[in-house]
């Protein structure tokens, strides 16, 4: 309605104003003149992947791509995420204090030697896997794999490292636990998905030992579930001679069988009302610039379903609903005109940005919708997020909603292959899962697929029941909350209470 | 397939482009066409079609310096306004034609320059051209519009300057290096001064600036030359230009005389910071290249003297850094130093300007030299990576160097600095009489805004 009237007011006003200018449109005799039609699309060509394995089950994945002088090189250990961790942070401090030192090389020689080429090097854990990332013009690229193989076999863990990491990192998370942004995503974690956080807390930190280290590597780093992905400027036959050289010699030091998850998930005691929203947690921050608002919620379903075959084995595949979680995903907050941005930002200018992701796992998918706003728009932008969510399970999104969205999904994934990183990314997160490289290619045609049936059904069992959590200066949104969730309960920790190594959150 | 066409156009390259060799790696020059309209507007283009998209710019040569006077913050504000409806346009209908086809779009404002981005499957080529015309010609900001935008800017203020721990360092910085020139504003501006706006301001302004002889168009990736300049000429030579000249800022930031010292106090900082900031050459000075080596040598990577000394060694930082804030007037080279839990600003200060000394007294190595150029050569061929990428170093050098083709002589340039320009810029733009100090520390009462 609103949208009607004022578009009417501008057109007479535009007259007046630019008239002269106009006279092409107005020989037309069209008042709005309508935007030329597209042209013919032209296919967008999925590069190739080339696989090969080493002798000791070191996996390559190959992608050329030569039109400029680069390369990614991304080491894939799927066994060494934080989800194996046996005390919080570890898998991260061991992959970040790979480049700190080796046997032949100290942490300065080798930020010298990669840096010296151009180049750099990086390592760190997620919540599923480590990776090490090397990027490097490909005239530099066995250089610099020779350090990037050296960090990897022969890294020493050095005492003195060790202790600058952990307070390098408390000094982050000091940082980070004052955002209230980041904040909110620690708690959600911890609160809602059952995890931890895959960096620690400055509390878990300190309790890691340099025992813990060498032998969470011991365990962990083995080449039988490792995936070493090349992307860009070199060829099959140059990857594999130097994945050999660098990579032959790293021997196995896992049984075949690889461990499960063992995830130390926290069963938390909160109490089920079957609303769209479970829970209300608030953690206060006197004298936040803003308030981060959150809506987090576990799915119970994974990235993977694994089978087992006739000959005894096992097989992977992506999980059934993998493309419609995507695409449910994309209509609430994924990109600029998705729902949550709609409703926060642009009808109302609530926030400068609205949007919700999925993290996956093998065995769980993290839903967070993250939006930030001025403290005392807190609740109304809470009751807008749950409304969202509601509607998603209880409506039908019109085609001329979903086809754009499907269309926003498959662009970005398309845009996402332009640079030899991205590219390496995305097949560093099919090989987590254990999946097929050609996923790459039925990626486009699997998101088309979906309909708007499959995306209500989808968010009806599983987006909704999940909790709001909002960080901010309490003070300011608390009566405005009690009055837009009247029947719910709504639990407040002060930020200086906050412990988020304890299962209630609150420090003793 | 794919291989073997990637693999003629590199013979190809090889063989007919004069290759910038440095080092072993080389970078193949873009081949950049350009034409100016008969109304200004300027047009430039590289075709690439190994992937069918296409990104369509237009840079304007307005920043957060031309705001007006109580308007801080404006240019930025005026930038979203640009999404909104024009005649033929309804608002986000840039989204319509971009995010829900498979692209996006997006802007930015800096102190020089506000550019409008979007990268589209290449059959919308012609849709955007007609669709940047339109708004270069006929936007039409209606009040709800506008003031709903301006509720998002603050949102905005508030997230990236109030929410953000060192939001309002990086403030300071900007807030107290200049004194005269307008540089002195910040991009993002004031609550209040966004609260002072109104919807007849960016009439004023979209009319003062935005006109195509103040515009640089800029294309790049899937299209057919001669199909590309009849769709410019059909959507934009139409476009006419206004009479009278575009106003420009001419006060001048005078030489600094004495040091400066201040402290700016914050809620929820952690870790207190440093900075120490000198005025830079204008972006067009040959000493800019020697400048960016040095920043390469002083803060490029963990290798770099102010990581290894400050970070690694005497870990009194959490983080340290130098880095030349460019502008087309005179910009800034900013020292900044976080400090790690227990350490004191002036701690950082002491060790940077030990490393400054030291430069100053010192030079730098061969090495050093060398090193900070295979990463500067290997920064923009990441850069070049995308078509985005590559007209995004275009329109950099349309603002900062007046020369579109700046992209292809930047590393000739790079490539010529020799370790005594770096040490001679290092004495010539840095004493002690011509810098400001910031001590920025935590201060949970000082909140500048409730609400």
């Amino acid at each position: 309605m609103n949208n009607e009237k004022s578009k009417m007011k501008n057109i007479s006003k535009l007259f007046a104003a630019a008239a002269f200018l106009l006279l092409p449109f107005a020989l037309t005799g069209n008042a709005q003149e309508q935007p030329p039609a597209p042209s013919a699309p032209r296919e967008v060509k999925i590069p190739a992947v080339k696989n090969s394995d080493l002798p000791n089950g070191l996996k390559i994945a190959v992608v050329e791509r030569h039109n400029l002088p680069l390369v990614t090189v991304s080491l894939l250990i799927n066994n060494a995420g934080a989800a194996l961790e046996s005390k919080d942070g570890l898998a991260n401090a061991t992959a970040s204090l790979l480049t700190k030192g080796t046997k032949t090389r100290s942490a300065t020689q080798i930020a010298e030697q990669i840096e010296f080429l151009g180049g750099d090097l990086n390592a760190g854990a997620g919540w599923n896997s480590t990776v090490v990332t090397l990027n490097i013009t490909s005239d530099k690229l066995e250089q610099a794999m020779a350090i990037m193989s050296d960090v990897v076999l022969n890294p020493t863990f050095a005492q003195s490292e060790i202790d600058l990491f952990k307070s390098q990192t408390n000094d982050e998370l000091t940082v980070a636990l004052k955002q209230p942004g980041s904040l909110a995503s620690f708690v959600a974690s911890r609160y809602t998905f059952g995890e931890h956080n895959a960096v620690g807390t400055p509390e878990s930190l300190n309790s890691i030992a340099n025992s813990d280290i060498s032998s969470f590597y011991r365990q962990s780093y083995t080449p039988n579930d490792a995936v070493l992905v090349f992307a860009g400027d070199t060829s099959n036959e140059q990857a594999n001679l130097l994945a050999n050289k660098f990579f032959g010699s790293w021997k196995k030091s896992l049984p075949e069988e690889v461990e499960t998850y063992r995830g130390r998930a926290i069963e938390n005691n909160k109490v089920s009302n079957k609303g769209v929203v479970q829970n209300i947690l608030v953690i206060d921050l006197p004298n936040s610039g803003q308030a981060a608002v959150t809506y987090a919620k576990k799915l119970d379903i994974g990235r993977i379903r694994r089978f087992v075959v006739n000959n005894g084995g096992t097989k992977t595949l992506t999980a059934e609903n993998y493309y419609p979680s995507i695409v449910t995903n994309t209509i609430l907050g994924g990109g600029y005109s998705a729902r949550l941005n709609s409703e926060i930002r642009i009808k109302r200018g609530l926030s400068y940005g609205a949007s919700s992701g999925l993290s996956s796992r093998n065995n769980q998918t993290n839903l967070l919708a993250r939006v930030q706003t001025k403290n005392v728009s807190a609740a109304e932008v809470a009751e807008l997020v749950a409304s969202e969510i509601n509607r998603l399970g209880t409506s039908l999104a019109e085609t001329t909603e979903l086809t754009p969205r499907e269309l926003t999904l498959t662009g970005a994934f398309g845009s996402s292959l332009e640079t030899t990183n991205g590219l390496a990314a995305k097949l560093v997160d099919l090989y987590t899962f254990g999946l097929n490289p050609d996923e790459l290619n039925s990626y486009m045609t699997n998101v088309r697929g979906v309909s708007s049936q499959q995306v209500k059904d989808f968010a009806a069992a599983n987006f909704g029941g999940g909790d709001i959590i909002i960080v901010g200066d309490y003070k300011i949104f608390a009566d405005d909350l009690k009055k837009r969730f009247p029947n719910q309960k709504i639990e407040v920790i002060p930020a200086s209470q906050l412990d988020l190594n304890s299962q209630t959150l609150m420090k003793k | 397939m794919n291989k073997t066409k990637n693999f003629l156009s590199i013979l190809a390259l090889a063989v007919f482009l004069n290759f910038i060799a440095f080092g072993q790696t080389k970078i193949a020059p873009l081949d950049i066409k350009q034409r100016t309209l008969a109304n200004g507007l300027k047009v430039v283009s590289v075709q690439d079609n190994s992937n069918p998209r296409v990104t369509v710019q237009v840079w304007f040569n307005v920043g957060s310096k031309n705001d007006p006077n109580g308007r801080n913050g404006f240019a930025h504000l005026f930038e979203h306004l640009m999404f909104k409806s024009t005649k033929n346009l309804k608002s986000e209908q840039f989204d319509r034609l971009t995010e829900d086809v498979g692209g996006d779009n997006n802007a930015f404002t800096s102190d020089d320059v506000t550019a409008y981005h979007e990268v589209v499957p290449s059959n919308y080529l012609e849709t955007l051209l007609w669709a940047e015309a339109e708004r270069l010609s006929n936007l039409n900001v209606d009040d709800a519009n506008f003031k709903s935008e301006r509720a998002v800017v603050q949102e905005e203020f508030r997230q990236s300057v109030l929410a953000q721990p060192y939001g309002q360092f990086y403030e300071a910085i900007q807030k107290n290096s200049y004194t005269t020139h307008p540089y002195k504003r910040t991009t993002i501006g004031t609550i209040e001064d966004l609260d002072a706006a109104t919807a007849t301001d960016a009439q004023n302004f979209h009319n003062t600036y935005y006109r195509p002889d103040n515009a640089t168009l800029i294309v790049v990736g899937d299209f057919d030359q001669k199909q590309l300049d009849d769709w410019v000429d059909k959507y934009f030579t139409k476009i006419a230009k206004p009479m009278g000249a575009i106003p420009r800022v001419t006060a001048v930031e005078p030489a600094r005389t004495t040091e400066k010292r201040l402290t700016v106090k914050a809620p929820n900082v952690p870790l207190p910071a440093v900075a120490i900031t000198y005025l830079a050459p204008d972006s067009k000075s040959k000493d800019i290249a020697a400048l960016k080596v040095a920043q390469a040598i002083l803060s490029g990577g963990e290798s770099s003297r102010l990581y290894q000394e400050l970070v690694y060694k005497q870990q009194i930082a959490q983080e340290a850094s130098f880095g030349v804030d460019e502008r087309v007037d005179k910009g800034l080279l900013n020292f900044t130093a976080v400090m790690a839990s227990g350490k004191t600003p002036e701690q950082g200060e002491k060790s940077l300007l030990a490393e400054l000394k030291k430069i100053q007294n010192a030079g730098v190595s061969a090495k050093e030299i060398e090193k900070a150029k295979n990463t500067l050569v290997a920064d923009t061929l990441r850069e070049l990576e995308t078509n985005r990428g590559k007209a995004f170093a275009i329109g950099n050098g349309v603002i900062y160097e007046n020369d579109p083709t700046f992209v292809n002589r930047e590393i000739k340039d790079l490539q010529a600095v020799t370790a005594s320009d770096v040490q001679r810029v290092m004495k010539q733009y840095f004493a002690d009489n011509n810098r400001v100090v910031i001590y920025y520390v935590n201060d949970d009462a000082a909140q500048k805004e409730a609400k």
